[in-house]
């Protein structure tokens, strides 16, 4: 009998977290990994054609990457589950790609009761029907190392990489480091690639001013944390000349609180007794956390019809009075010019730099 | 010493639809007063609106409206936290931001509110340990409480049934019937909702409700349509939609812009659901009914037409 043809697995490009997917996708799961492309205007151009109109801009995306995806070789279309409106995302996008005509596997995460260990198994097996289980886990556990790596490097590299005293070594550090995820065949290649990373980003000189400007960054999962989504918006406050702090990522949202963050809530009782939404609760405390530790303002990313973010922004109000700081709301639609968006970040860099002048 | 009556505020918008009987004979056989904001008017609208953020949806900004109208009208105002009832069985997380999002826009208003929370998926709250909750923090005990929702809980259920009946009765009359499938706050709203219903009886059309329909038997019959729907509210519809589709003769399907599930659901409804007319007309908060008149006479035209009848 002919040897079983290997899956061929995407999923959407998401910030710089392809590089774990396709390490848990071709060790963990024994699947070929496909790359989508690197999100482009056509992307958007795709998604936006093909989607409703007010669904929120992530769908859109995704939708884009999904179609490039197959495009490019895929057979085999893995969505996630999710607590808003991203949880409904996987049957509507295999229904519009279907209607289109593309023929593919659909494994869909919201078809399956992820609260079940046994469901796991099931998913697994939809993969690979032979997968082994201990060979997954540890290779699974690799993968979300790699995760980390990303998290904490990319969190190093924006609040220092404005303040560069060479001709743009810490940049290319940083691209060296995510050419080393994105290429990494073993466990090994993965720490050697995250500890060159980290010398070389420690050994490249800065020129930081003894109190720089520091912006906190608070927004929604998807747009916050992709670059070509808020066009590169962390990159262009950095190149001013700011520190830019995100808390949000995969690695403090999942790894480290999973859903319950009991231990963010007890800070922000006065502001919010509930969770508002799947975000909400990281988001308020560490908008606060910025305000008090006297950042000079906070930017809060979503995309266009964003309920739980959209519902976080009078929590952020009440802080930006109650601290003096200045919040800068960005909503993104499926735009593809960046110049609207440096216009208010200009206005926004020189009133803050004005305020901390005087204050 | 005689307990003065506590006197709960419901702001008519949102839940209030789905929930005003439970709620009203709750407060009712704790010896609690209810006051009900007045009907979406203009100047609710207004106001919410300007309270609200901009991309927030028409119910919401009306909701805004209806809970500033009770501003100092009682003690508490009632301000749910509904996540879920189980697993795909949630509500739009909005139902989960209102306690917190009104607290925080109206905190300088000195206006007391009351929350209770149903979230069976993370914390395994079912309604009726909210209700029990709900009774304590008003200083009852628990066994009064309970007692008071199992009545309310009746009470809501039989009113339920009976509506459904006087809706499955207009299934048998005579004439075109269009179903409407839209959240109850956005069917019933004189702001939304009325003026379609009641453009569709002057124009000889018997409007039904898709969401009028038993709701265990509308939650199994919306696996037919969507799989995966998370939305119990849009469960509810779509399910309707599934009982119901070969007795109508057009759907409209009714939603507040920008609904988020509805923008999903709707969709998934127009690409699954063939062989029946459909209209899909979102609203905003419009100054005038005649650009939505315009969508309903030539919808109406539409089916009349395919019906030869025209």
């Amino acid at each position: 009998m002919a040897e079983v043809k290997k899956k061929s697995v995407s999923f959407p490009r998401y910030a710089e977290y392809s590089c774990a997917f396709n390490y848990i996708v071709e060790r963990a799961l024994g699947c070929r990994y496909v790359m989508p492309p690197a999100l482009t205007k056509r992307t958007m151009e795709l998604g936006t054609k093909y989607s409703p109109d007010f669904v929120c801009t992530p769908f859109k995306t995704i939708l884009g990457s999904m179609i490039e995806a197959l495009e490019a070789g895929a057979d085999t279309l893995l969505m996630t589950h999710g607590l808003c409106r991203l949880g409904y995302y996987g049957e509507l996008l295999e229904q519009i790609l279907r209607d289109l005509g593309y023929q593919f596997d659909f494994i869909n995460l919201s078809d399956y009761d992820m609260s079940k260990k046994k469901e796991y198994l099931r998913i697994l097996r939809r993969f690979d029907p032979k997968v082994n289980y201990a060979r997954f886990l540890v290779q699974f556990m690799e993968g979300l190392r790699m995760v980390e790596y990303v998290d904490e490097v990319t969190c190093e590299y924006y609040k220092n990489c404005g303040f560069d005293a060479t001709d743009g070594q810490y940049k290319r550090a940083y691209q060296d480091f995510l050419t080393a995820m994105y290429t990494a065949q073993n466990r090994g290649d993965v720490e050697a690639g995250y500890r060159a990373a980290k010398r070389s980003l420690q050994s490249i000189p800065l020129d930081k001013p003894r109190r720089p400007l520091r912006v906190g960054i608070v927004g929604e999962f998807y747009t916050a944390m992709d670059a070509f989504s808020n066009l590169e918006v962390e990159q262009k406050l950095a190149d001013m000349g700011v520190e830019v702090h995100r808390w949000m990522n995969v690695t403090n949202q999942f790894l480290r609180y999973g859903s319950g963050q009991k231990n963010l809530r007890v800070k922000i009782q006065d502001l919010s007794i509930y969770d508002m939404g799947p975000t909400s609760t990281a988001n308020i405390w560490y908008a606060r956390e910025c305000a008090e530790r006297g950042y000079d303002g906070l930017i809060h990313i979503k995309s266009a019809a964003c309920t739980p973010e959209i519902d976080v922004m009078p929590v952020l109000q009440n802080i930006s009075a109650d601290y003096k700081i200045p919040v800068l709301y960005l909503t993104y639609d499926a735009q593809t010019s960046d110049v609207g968006l440096m216009t208010r970040l200009e206005a926004f860099y020189d009133m803050i730099d004005m305020r901390k002048k005087v204050l | 010493m005689e307990r003065e009556i506590i006197k709960i505020g419901l702001p008519r918008a949102l839940l209030y639809y789905r929930y005003r009987v439970l709620w009203r004979t709750f407060f009712q056989e704790l010896g609690m007063e209810t006051v009900v904001s007045s009907p979406t008017d203009r100047a609710i609208l207004e106001q919410g609106t300007a309270l609200a953020i901009d991309e927030a949806c028409l119910s919401l900004k009306i909701y805004l409206g209806h809970v500033a109208a009770l501003i100092g009208q009682c003690d508490y105002i009632l301000v749910p936290r509904v996540s879920n009832f189980g697993r795909h069985r949630a509500m739009c997380t909005r139902f989960e931001s209102t306690p917190d999002l009104v607290r925080n826009v109206f905190r300088n208003s000195g206006q007391k509110f009351l929350s209770y929370e149903v979230d069976q998926e993370m914390k395994k709250a079912g309604e009726e340990d909210a209700f029990v909750e709900l009774g304590k923090s008003l200083g009852c005990t628990a066994k009064e409480a309970k007692k008071a929702y199992k009545a309310a809980k009746k009470a809501e259920l039989g009113h339920h049934k009976e509506r459904v009946q006087r809706y499955e009765q207009q299934y048998k009359k005579e004439g075109m019937k269009v179903l409407i499938a839209a959240h109850s706050y956005v069917a019933e709203d004189p702001y939304m909702g009325r003026m379609v219903s009641d453009y569709l009886k002057k124009a000889g059309v018997i409007p039904v409700r898709a969401d009028m329909v038993d709701r265990e038997a509308a939650l199994k019959h919306s696996r037919e349509l969507s799989p995966t729907c998370k939305w119990e509210v849009n469960r509810e519809i779509l399910g309707g939609i599934a009982m119901h589709k070969g007795d109508v003769d057009g759907i409209i399907l009714l939603s507040a812009f920008p609904c988020g599930p509805d923008a999903m659901v709707n969709e998934l409804i127009t690409r699954r659901v063939k062989g029946v007319p459909m209209l899909n007309l979102v609203l905003d908060s419009q100054s005038g009914t005649a650009g939505v008149e315009t969508r309903l006479e030539s919808f109406i035209d539409i089916i009349r037409f395919q019906e030869g009848k025209l």
